[in-house]
């Protein structure tokens, strides 16, 4: 498996970013939902602890995501799409960038405004980014929880739409991001 | 005339016990903490705390403070913390509002440099607490500047689901960082 991207399939790096981050967004997701729920409590103050720091890290993924994307171009779509579809596409990727990059800022700003100190994992302690602020916790709360679904809406789109490539269309679009993925070409 | 020979005896007895007494400037003065939550330091504090501070370097037997505060002050910028250490696990606010410093002895370990010892006591348990601290005069002007480290739980402060530290420290800084007159 190359390591940088064919007009084929996916190198092994995008491969691996893809992959880990989607199953940290998808833990992500239960542990903010779960903490979210817990009645005030240690418990609770440690459930969030993981949320934040693994949110940080997905932090640093998706920029180094970001990076690897700009300067490794995509496998080109299948011929035969129509225009919505490739709109759809091109969209749905992007925004779904846009929206893990944005997500852990909010997050990130919900805990400075909050003042609350962050140790990811306690290797390392990232700064406060904004004063403490009870409006601008809330703000960046209500915005967090806006970014959850739609981020949750749009992975929906994105796996929805990777399986009718898969199943429908009987194309190599799934195929080629699969971490052992053979394509037919 | 009796009265003034009361007054005059009364002052004469009085003097030597007397170091000098010194005010606190409550504006450049500060009662800090630092704390960890979750594996990283958080700071604030007490904001509102009253002392009688007597403190003479020539005259250490007769120096002392006694110092209240007011834990209902805490403030360490952080809505959801104020709140928790308001409640009953933490320090129970509407049953012990204050926690009082009272020091039996100050000694000199350096150049304005010094120790007191003394009994803290928060939510009714009291425990002896040494406090170094450096106290440096210009005029009549004076610093105060020192810092101890309390085990929380020796005083029943985040007790409950709290206790054990994994969460939040046992371990808490106190900083005393007082301006003072006379």
């Amino acid at each position: 498996m190359p390591i940088r991207n064919t007009t084929e399939q996916w190198g092994s790096v995008a491969k691996l970013l893809h992959w880990t981050i989607a199953l940290a967004v998808l833990v992500m997701i239960g542990l903010g939902w779960w903490a979210d729920r817990l009645p005030y409590g240690p418990l609770k103050v440690d459930v969030f602890w993981v949320h934040k720091s693994l949110g940080m890290l997905i932090l640093a993924a998706m920029v180094l995501r970001l990076v690897w994307r700009l300067v490794n171009p995509a496998p080109p779509l299948p011929a035969g799409l129509k225009t919505w579809e490739r709109w759809a596409a091109h969209w749905t990727h992007w925004g779904l960038y846009g929206l893990l990059i944005a997500q852990p800022l909010s997050g990130w700003v919900i805990n400075s405004a909050a003042n609350f100190p962050l140790s990811v994992f306690g290797w390392f302690t990232v700064p406060a980014i904004t004063a403490p602020d009870e409006a601008v916790k809330q703000l960046a709360a209500n915005v967090h929880w806006l970014l959850s679904w739609l981020i949750i809406g749009t992975i929906a789109l994105h796996i929805g739409a990777a399986l009718k490539h898969h199943i429908v269309l009987k194309d190599d679009v799934l195929r080629r991001m699969l971490p052992f993925g053979k394509v037919s070409s | 005339m009796t009265r003034l020979l009361v007054s005059a005896w009364l002052v004469l007895v009085a003097m030597p016990a007397l170091a000098s007494d010194w005010t606190i400037d409550h504006d450049n003065s500060r009662l800090g903490f630092v704390g960890t939550q979750s594996g990283a330091e958080f700071t604030g504090e007490f904001e509102k705390f009253e002392a009688d501070m007597r403190f003479d370097p020539d005259n250490l037997e007769a120096s002392g403070f006694d110092v209240t505060i007011d834990v209902t002050s805490f403030n360490s910028s952080s809505s959801d913390r104020d709140s928790t250490v308001a409640g009953q696990d933490w320090f129970w606010f509407s049953q012990f509002p204050a926690a009082t410093y009272t020091t039996e002895s100050i000694r000199q370990t350096g150049p304005d440099e010094y120790e007191a010892l003394g009994k803290l006591t928060i939510r009714k348990k009291t425990r002896t607490v040494n406090l170094p601290f450096k106290w440096v005069i210009d005029g009549d002007t004076a610093k105060m500047d020192g810092q101890t480290t309390l085990t929380r739980t020796h005083f029943n402060v985040g007790i409950g689901e709290w206790r054990s530290g994994k969460t939040v420290g046992l371990k808490v800084d106190v900083q005393v960082d007082l301006t003072l007159t006379r």
